[in-house]
């Protein structure tokens, strides 16, 4: 490592242009870790699971315009159509699913005597008897609702549920002593509205994903009867698009309401997250162009640095340089300049992450980002120096002894 | 001497092609990259309806629980009233010049003839709606006063939906179905698309499209029309009333309200109608908190509804880190460039170049790096916004790059390559050209 000294001497002869470069790498570095890191927080929320047999549950809504109809009607047949259908394991009328930014949330309390702001907030999802098995939960404790627990709740009818099935997050936050089942609780400051818990699910997260409660839910045996119907189904592994068209062609059959959509879960999931979507996108597009432009920028440094010093590598190769100590100088040279530049890079990454979390709430940055970050950039720059440095191996010795 | 300039500037870049193609890629895609965020973050921040915006308050009354933190700002109120107390409001001889209730709903629009029905958003508004929010018609005009008194079944539909319904014939007075009702088209809007969509400004519903339907609110109110949207509630409605009946008359909120106010005295006034307004509901038992009332102009508004998303401000600094880092690369490319044309500027200057001239020709050069650099920026930003359009919902207006933001991008670039070239191109300048000449 005794050529250190000249590459170093030699650098200086060039303080600006080293300068730039080891500014390149030192903002490269903090934005690319800057960006891993978002992207990487963004996917972790998208991969939370929601508690639904994600790749086989399907969502068909539909809407009414004749006014007259008899929507319990409707919604029986309809549910009955859509059991029917082979390759089905279950299907329930919803008033929104998880995930899909579109929901109910209400507040629950354990006593009569507790203030309005001391509710424990939850997100209700009202289905009927096959609800539990549509969304693929397991039950935990306590039953299922039967046909008798079922209301209706429409502009004629404020049917009040007098059982619910809860999440066991939010039977946890109710009852932290473990012991929500049996238990009443209500659904109004004041002791109205009872609901006894009859039943305790695994997991389940609610309509918006970003909330701080997102696994508080629970479900209450209620058909909505306002307009049309959300319809919810879980097929055998594989059968989803099949059903989806069969269910669509079955349903268009009655023609005194539309069909709004039919998606699958995860189309919806999609839509709910596309804004974090995107964001990956944007971000892991910055981090492959940045990566390249400082990479190029670095190849073109050190092609042209070699053009210049043709002759001087001439007279090192005649004075016994071998191939390898030609590449060597560069990448010596190079490996200085990146750590000079990852070392400000290093206090520029955590900068540029306090600024973002101070002001975007961001999330603060693991430290191991860093020395990843670090090392990933060094061997870029290491790679991107090969190839002119390849190119400075190949020069004659000759060259030193033609135009003196 | 210019175009002789431009031709040493051509056939210079045409000698390091590879070179001179990375400082233009680097230039179009730092360029390329912060056009596509500053055009978003751009539309985002705009101000929706520039002659009016100042004079249009959207108005929050804070009637919530009791037992929550007190109120310290507009963004610790509910951002949508009561039906009780829009309806108040809109009813009262008030200091302001129009006032505005409404609410956003829906129904299925049963064309005449064979077509399918389908699903339209519908906006439940009074006839002050069109003319503060300087609505343009193609075809007759907003309802009046009258209409909403008698709750008519008057129509006015967007220029879709008429081209949609009636091949865009002028449709005044023809029958227009919402479900199972008959309404009467009274005028047809022309293409409108304020952005944001300021008037209902929901969380991420700033840039959907505007309504297509538009019928006299207390209609859809005697309709029971559903409300579709954010509603929230902080007291159950009263069970004795039948559903609609008891949660139009709860501490639901669900409606959104503007006034129009020209002056500062009717500013005032208008603050103050308000919480006498509040002190008198109070005086019925309803508003138990401390007394908070809200008026904010478009642009506040905007602020309060927190309608560019912290998503965007991020994506615009590191978009702005990574030009500068593309600036940085071009600087150095340059300054590898320019040290290696000693020889032939020191050959230039032994000729009797001054370095004044010398100067000027090299900065030709770095300035038509900038131009270049610019235009494949601009195809860039170009690209990038359409892959932004399709990765967001509801972006599709804020999205178009115009000849403006194209100027702006090729101008951008030339100024940034330009400073970018200034130095090497002073080093260069500078150069003594004896020394080089010996080594030649």
């Amino acid at each position: 490592m005794t050529d250190i000294g000249p590459i170093f001497r030699a650098l200086l002869q060039n303080k600006l242009g080293t300068l730039l470069i080891a500014l390149q790498i030192a903002l490269t570095l903090a934005i690319v870790t800057n960006a891993a890191f978002i992207t990487q927080q963004r996917a972790a929320d998208i991969a939370r699971p929601t508690g639904l047999d994600e790749p086989n549950t399907g969502i068909i809504l539909t809407t009414i315009f004749d006014m007259q109809l008899d929507q319990m009607q409707m919604l029986r047949d309809d549910l009955e159509t859509l059991r029917t259908i082979p390759g089905v394991i279950a299907a329930t009328v919803v008033n929104s699913v998880p995930a899909s930014g579109s929901g109910w949330n209400d507040g629950l309390y354990v006593d009569a005597e507790q203030l309005s702001n001391e509710s424990v907030n939850y997100g209700r999802f009202m289905v009927d008897e096959q609800g539990l098995d549509t969304f693929g939960l397991e039950l935990v404790a306590g039953r299922n609702f039967e046909p008798e627990d079922m209301v209706r709740f429409s502009m004629e009818e404020n049917g009040i549920p007098g059982v619910l099935v809860v999440s066991q997050a939010l039977a946890d936050a109710l009852f932290p002593d473990g012991d929500a089942l049996g238990k009443t609780v209500f659904n109004e400051v004041g002791g109205g509205q009872p609901m006894r818990i009859v039943g305790i699910y695994d997991h389940m997260q609610n309509a918006w994903p970003s909330s701080d409660r997102v696994d508080l839910t629970a479900l209450v045996p209620v058909y909505m009867l306002f307009g049309g119907g959300m319809y919810t189904l879980r097929t055998e592994p594989g059968q989803l698009p099949r059903v989806l068209t069969e269910a669509e062609e079955l349903l268009s059959k009655n023609r005194s309401r539309i069909i709004d959509y039919v998606r699958t879960f995860e189309e919806q999931k999609r839509r709910t997250y596309s804004g974090d979507i995107a964001m990956i996108k944007l971000l892991g597009s910055v981090i492959a162009v940045l990566s390249v432009i400082t990479g190029l920028g670095i190849v073109g440094l050190a092609w042209f640095s070699v053009t210049q010093r043709r002759k001087q590598i001439g007279t090192r190769r005649a004075l016994g340089a071998t191939r390898w100590d030609i590449v060597r100088y560069f990448m010596v040279e190079i490996g200085l300049i990146s750590m000079t530049g990852l070392f400000i890079g290093m206090i520029g990454t955590i900068a540029l992450n306090w600024f973002l979390d101070t002001s975007y709430e961001v999330g603060r940055m693991p430290l191991w980002y860093l020395p990843v970050g670090t090392a990933a950039l060094w061997l870029l720059g290491q790679l991107a120096v090969l190839v002119p440095a390849r190119r400075a191996a190949k020069i004659p010795p000759a060259l030193a002894t033609r135009s003196v | 001497m210019f175009n002789y300039y431009l031709r040493l500037a051509l056939s210079s870049i045409r000698r390091t092609p590879v070179l001179s193609a990375l400082m233009v890629l680097a230039l179009g895609l730092g360029i390329g990259a912060f056009m596509t965020t500053f055009t978003v973050y751009h539309l985002m921040s705009g101000d929706p309806i520039p002659h009016r915006s100042d004079m249009l308050y959207a108005v929050q009354l804070d009637n919530w629980d009791p037992n929550r933190p007190p109120t310290e700002s507009a963004r610790d109120v509910r951002a949508q009233l009561t039906w009780q107390d829009g309806n108040n409001l809109v009813l009262a001889d008030t200091p302001a010049t129009r006032q505005v209730h409404m609410y956003g709903t829906g129904a299925v629009v049963v064309p005449e003839g064979n077509d399918p029905p389908f699903d339209e958003s519908v906006r439940a508004t009074w006839h002050s709606f069109f003319p503060m929010f300087d609505v343009p018609f193609l075809y007759g005009g907003p309802w009046g006063q009258a209409e909403d008194e008698a709750r008519a079944g008057v129509a006015v539909i967007g220029r879709e939906l008429n081209d949609k319904l009636f091949n865009g014939e002028n449709s005044v007075g023809r029958d227009l179905q919402l479900d199972d009702q008959h309404y009467r088209v009274v005028g047809v809007i022309d293409d409108w698309q304020p952005m944001p969509r300021f008037y209902h400004s929901d969380w991420g519903r700033a840039f959907e499209d505007t309504e297509q339907v538009f019928i006299p609110m207390n209609r859809a109110i005697d309709l029971q029309m559903g409300q579709r949207g954010n509603t929230n509630c902080w007291k159950m409605p009263d069970e004795d009333l039948p559903l609609f009946e008891g949660f139009l008359k709860s501490e639901c909120v669900f409606t959104q309200f503007w006034a129009e106010l020209e002056t500062p005295q009717q500013v005032a006034a208008y603050k103050d109608y308000l919480d006498n307004y509040v002190r008198g509901q109070k005086a019925i038992g309803r508003f138990e908190r401390p007394l908070a009332t809200f008026i904010s102009d478009v642009m506040e508004w905007m602020d309060v509804m927190r309608v560019v998303r912290d998503d965007n401000r991020v994506l615009l600094r590191l978009s702005f880190l990574f030009l500068l880092v593309c600036v940085l690369n071009t600087v150095g490319l340059l300054m590898a460039k320019f040290m290696g044309k000693g020889g032939e500027v020191a050959l230039r200057r032994a000729m009797g170049a001054s370095r004044r001239q010398v100067f000027q020709q090299n900065l030709i050069e770095v300035g038509l790096i900038g131009v270049l650099g610019g235009l494949a920026g601009a195809g860039l930003a170009w690209l990038g916004l359409r892959a932004v359009e399709n990765m967001y919902r509801g972006y599709q207006h804020l999205v178009h790059l115009d000849a403006v933001m194209l100027l702006t991008a090729i101008a951008t670039a030339t100024v940034f390559a330009v400073l970018a070239g200034m130095y090497p191109v002073w080093r260069v300048s500078r150069l003594a050209p004896a020394g080089l000449l010996k080594t030649q």
